[in-house]
């Protein structure tokens, strides 16, 4: 039994996931890349908030990302590929120097700040339409790969291993014992030395970085960015709903989450064109009232209980 | 802060605003009128924020339903949004109480990160349904009198925003003798120190929670038909108000109502000097965060916990 769960369950997965393009057509290519841009985000959401810490700064760092790899490309004419892994870095970067500032804050304070991050973001990229577009934003001479759908699909997929093992790595290594006593008791956790800080300022660097490297995908892969589409709010409400629908704190239900909306969202955008968004505000809402644990809590209870039955 | 600092730091201000009047008058009175709009929408979110400690994201989104309710109500039957406003007060506390019941009230014991993944779900879902209902057309109603000017010598303005700064000196003043000498509001209080010990002494919590949230709504859905008399209005127009509220609350000092007022004077006036410059006014979006950093650091210098 735990051979088939461990071993040739995700095996069928990765392999499905990997040879996918071979029997699906573009229009499903493009879903997938879709689900798994929101996916990155989602998961590097989720590994932040297992410290006790609400960003809403997704889309900021999402947008900075994107905008860094845009204009390597441009100005420095360095492979688009170096630029994504490069934005990734700069965004990362930049989240070290604004953390050290706001991360001094916590719960409330700090997500709200997040909150106006994407705005501020923004503005600024408005405001320098010599360096950066200004209003109008930037177009790329040619997407990554030449537009080449497999390899694109692949690249894509790299990142999500990448995210789903980063997200891995916080949920079982010595860091996620460290991330949860913050979570659970600040105090408890300077007692036993813990420097919450440092941890914090890793752990927000790092999910800041997962983010521009979404944006560094998102960009190349679509050709252009512009201050509108590249800090849009749907980057901050997206992930967050396929998060809590999946189950938070956990790897999984961010991964489960972002398949399962990003395959629903498909068809409300064809039924209901203008407004669809209001879906995942209720998704939000409604998975805090009445089901905190999301899908993967919900199953896992459930053979929980099946389990208990058999003994 | 001690005396000496703070009287420097007073005095400057006061130099920086004689400099600014002899320069440019015009800069002083649009930054305090539009310091006005910012205070009377920031002052409710100090009441929830402050006094009951519930923190709401769909703030601006709430201003935003209030100015949609107007706008369809004076366009339907004809009426003046000064007059609507009163309709729309009661709507808007009738939604209020409905908000509480269903939604705040069952986190209002669970961890804070849920209220605010679930006011911030709840933003989402006022912006999105109202995008569904009315469309992400901007809209505007036109009123005559709002363009009222007054010329003092070659000085020209429009005397009718004036009508901000009293809303927020009227809301303020209506707040503190309502904290101070009511009863419900000396329980709100109360609620808001120790919500066991209140529970103790017999004060209905539930209640007590229910009544100031949907004032806060109420007053915010006043703002919200005086903000469409000025403006045009489409669904995400709340959004920068929810944060501007925020870093206006959080300068002032949570639970300094007055505090609020002196706030978005700094943030009216700073972002007015900074419109006033041709080419630059785009920048006066960033003038809050700014302000935002500088208190942190201002406030993790002095070592204390924000």
């Amino acid at each position: 039994m735990k051979i088939l769960t461990r071993i040739i369950l995700p095996a069928i997965v990765v392999l499905l996931s990997i040879t996918f393009p071979l029997f699906a057509g573009p229009y499903q290519q493009s879903i997938a890349k879709t689900i798994i841009i929101y996916m990155i985000l989602a998961l590097s959401w989720n590994i932040l908030l297992k410290t006790g810490q609400i960003s809403f700064g997704l889309a900021g760092f999402f947008g900075i990302g994107a905008y860094a790899s845009v204009l390597l490309s441009l100005r420095l004419g360095i492979p688009p590929l170096l630029t994504i892994i490069v934005g990734g870095i700069i965004t990362a970067i930049l989240a070290a120097a604004m953390g050290m500032i706001i991360l001094r804050l916590r719960a409330m304070y700090f997500a709200i700040t997040t909150l106006a991050l994407g705005e501020i973001f923004r503005v600024i990229i408005h405001n320098l339409p010599n360096f950066a577009g200004g209003a109008h934003g930037l177009i790329l001479s040619s997407v990554i790969f030449d537009g080449n759908g497999y390899f694109t699909y692949w690249l894509f997929l790299a990142g999500a291993f990448f995210s789903i093992g980063l997200s891995y790595f916080f949920d079982k290594s010595k860091f996620h014992l460290a991330l949860t006593t913050i979570r659970d008791n600040e105090i408890t956790a300077k007692v036993r030395g813990i420097d919450i800080f440092k941890y914090l300022l890793i752990v927000f660097t790092i999910t800041a970085g997962m983010q521009g490297l979404a944006g560094g995908l998102y960009s190349q892969s679509f050709g252009f960015v512009t201050p509108e589409s590249s800090f849009s709010g749907d980057f901050i409400l997206l992930p967050i709903a396929m998060a809590l629908l999946g189950g938070i704190y956990t790897t999984a239900g961010p991964v489960v989450g972002a398949i399962v909306l990003g395959v629903i969202s498909e068809y409300l955008k064809l039924y209901i064109p203008y407004g669809h968004l209001v879906v995942y505000g209720l998704i939000i809402v409604i998975v805090i009232l009445f089901m905190p644990n999301g899908i993967v809590g919900m199953c896992s209870n459930t053979f929980r209980k099946v389990d208990q039955f058999n003994e | 802060m001690t005396k000496a600092k703070r009287l420097i730091l007073l005095g400057g201000i006061i130099i920086f605003a004689l400099l600014i009047i002899l320069w440019r008058p015009t800069i002083l009175i649009y930054g305090i009128q539009r310091a006005g709009l910012y205070a009377a929408i920031a002052l409710p979110m100090a009441l929830v924020l402050g006094i009951v400690h519930i923190v709401n994201l769909a703030h601006g989104e709430l201003l935003m339903i209030g100015a949609y309710l107007t706008y369809f109500v004076c366009s339907t039957f004809g009426m003046d949004p000064l007059v609507a406003m009163l309709p729309v007060s009661a709507v808007m506390f009738l939604l209020g109480m409905v908000v509480y019941k269903v939604t705040i009230k069952h986190t209002l014991k669970a961890p804070e990160l849920n209220q605010l993944i679930l006011t911030f779900g709840l933003a989402m879902v006022f912006g999105q349904s109202v995008n569904l209902i009315a469309t992400s057309q901007p809209r505007t109603l036109s009123v005559d009198y709002v363009s009222t000017s007054l010329t003092f010598g070659k000085l020209t303005f429009g005397v009718y925003d004036f009508i901000f700064p009293v809303a927020a000196l009227i809301i303020l003043g209506g707040l503190l003798f309502f904290l101070r000498k009511t009863r419900v509001g000396k329980a709100a209080q109360a609620v808001g120190q120790n919500p066991k010990g209140a529970e103790i002494v017999g004060i209905d919590v539930d209640k007590i929670y229910l009544i100031i949230f949907s004032l806060s709504t109420a007053l915010v859905g006043i703002m919200g038909s005086l903000y469409l008399t000025k403006q045009s209005i489409f669904p995400l127009v709340g959004g920068p108000y929810t944060m501007k509220s925020f870093a206006l609350v959080a300068m002032a000092g949570i639970g300094n109502l007055p505090g609020v007022l002196f706030a978005s004077l700094i943030l009216g006036v700073a972002e007015t000097f900074l419109l006033s410059f041709k080419g630059y006014g785009g920048w006066s979006n960033i003038v809050f965060f700014a302000f935002i950093i500088i208190v942190i650091l201002i406030r993790s210098h002095r070592g204390k916990q924000i």
